[in-house]
């Protein structure tokens, strides 16, 4: 096996000779020019991170966090794996591909291993649309979920797993930038579940604040998605949204009261203020999965 | 002869050009055996995710941030691998960014360089409720690195020498 270095040394070197070949016999007068060198200086140095930067949480880690606030399982609240097939288009398919990893992480702190593996099939089927099938090539993923669908601890670990490899294969093919989408994608989800529970199912103190917890976040999102390597997608209309539900959320008497008592332990909404919030997350979520 | 003497200077090039890249194929490959490390010492919290911040050392003082969300009844553990520095840095925990003049600093760690160092965000809230009076809890915090000046760096074209990285893991206790 060839080393990609000592190949690039060989094409540099066989290049050279060519090259040299195609000037002909005579030697020729080297002409000195005035070389550009301002593109150079501007190269991006993928070994330098911004100066500032943030980690945002797993799909598996929200999903634990509502579930310790006391979001119960509701049947039928998750995006259908039959509508995988809606998603023709690249950015759809990227913001469902978080929209089904917030759904199987649901399912599975939930027991509800047979849903988690409908959504595993259509998260895998999504990855090979938008280039990340390698994450889960030569792996049966499948089997390794079968073999384990009576233990919910083993299923998050596989989880876990797919979510490192996911990172891990973004970061070596500097698709990063892509990742806040697929986080929207998922935020929005875990939202539209816990805004779905606390709506129906009363209350829901300890959810509640979780959902104004989660606000946190989107900031960090709305920055993500603005990342000049997205510019090719056409994310304008989340980002209107996603800034609508911000502003929205930072204009609440509640948050302004919040903000200016530094002593002030939980931000609790009015249900006013929740079912306004939920209100402009349910639209959100439907034009992400409705194809 | 001029032919003689740009083939031999060009291929001088290419293999400096090899040499970089293998250097650099090398760098990469040392940071995911030392996150496979970072992983290891989260035990038992759950692996939530990693953060690379690679850098440069230059003549000059530089500091970067990372901010981190820390949710309700969750305890944190993070876990900072500095096997792939080639100079010391200093890690600096706050509870607000940069921009904020009389933020919190809960916890400074030198002697990052050759290490894994594992911090917990029970000792950080303690930290800050005793610093802030009438606090609660964090529900962020701000990891600054702070990369010193190395005198003879070279700003705009660095060497591997002075190439760093530091490969943060966070976990959650479940």
């Amino acid at each position: 096996m060839i080393k990609p270095s000592i190949k690039i040394a060989v094409f540099a070197l066989a290049s050279t000779f060519f090259l040299g070949a195609c000037g002909g016999g005579e030697p020729e007068d080297v002409n000195l020019v005035d070389v550009d060198t301002t593109e150079e200086d501007m190269d991006v140095d993928i070994f330098e991170s911004p100066d500032v930067d943030y980690h945002l949480p797993s799909p598996l880690q929200v999903a634990s966090i509502f579930k310790k606030s006391g979001l119960a399982f509701n049947s039928g609240v998750t995006n259908s794996p039959d509508n995988v097939g809606k998603y023709t288009d690249e950015l759809k398919q990227m913001l469902n591909f978080g929209v089904y990893s917030a759904d199987m992480a649901y399912c599975v702190l939930n027991e509800q291993s047979n849903e988690g593996r409908k959504y595993l099939g259509v998260i895998t089927k999504l990855a090979g649309e938008i280039g990340m099938e390698a994450v889960f090539a030569n792996e049966d993923l499948m089997d390794r979920f079968d073999a384990n669908i009576e233990d919910k601890d083993s299923i998050e670990i596989l989880m876990i797993d797919i979510h490192e490899r996911t990172e891990e294969y973004m970061e070596e093919n500097d698709m990063q930038h892509n990742s806040a989408i697929h986080f929207a994608g998922a935020w929005t989800e875990g939202m539209y579940i816990g805004v779905y529970d606390y709506e129906h199912n009363g209350d829901k103190e300890g959810l509640g604040a979780q959902i104004t917890e989660q606000m946190a976040i989107l900031g960090n999102i709305i920055k993500g998605l603005k990342d000049p390597k997205n510019a090719g997608m056409d994310l304008g209309w989340i980002i209107t949204d996603l800034e609508k539900i911000q502003s929205t959320f930072d204009g609440f008497k509640s948050v302004v009261s919040y903000y200016e008592d530094e002593t002030a332990e939980e931000l609790m909404l009015s249900e006013e203020e929740y079912k306004k919030l939920g209100s402009l997350i349910k639209d959100l979520r439907g034009k992400i999965v409705n194809g | 002869m001029k032919k003689i003497l740009t083939i031999t200077a060009l291929f001088g090039l290419a293999l400096v050009f090899a040499q970089t890249a293998d250097d650099l194929t090398e760098f990469k490959e040392d940071i995911a055996k030392q996150k496979v490390e970072a992983k290891k010492a989260l035990k038992p919290y759950r692996y939530d995710g990693s953060k690379v911040t690679y850098f440069n050392f230059k003549t000059y003082k530089q500091v970067k941030e990372v901010e981190i969300y820390l949710f309700n009844n969750t305890d944190y553990r993070f876990s900072f691998n500095g096997k792939s520095l080639p100079n010391d840095i200093t890690i600096k925990i706050y509870d607000q960014d940069k921009t904020i003049s009389d933020r919190v600093l809960l916890k400074e760690v030198s002697g990052v360089q050759g290490n894994n160092l594992l911090i917990e965000s029970s000792e950080l809230n303690k930290t800050y409720q005793s610093k802030k009076s009438g606090a609660e809890r964090l529900k962020r915090v701000f990891v600054s690195y702070e990369i010193p000046g190395v005198p003879g760096a070279q700003n705009k074209k660095p060497t591997m020498k002075e190439r760093g990285a530091v490969i943060l893991v966070m976990g959650y206790k479940n």
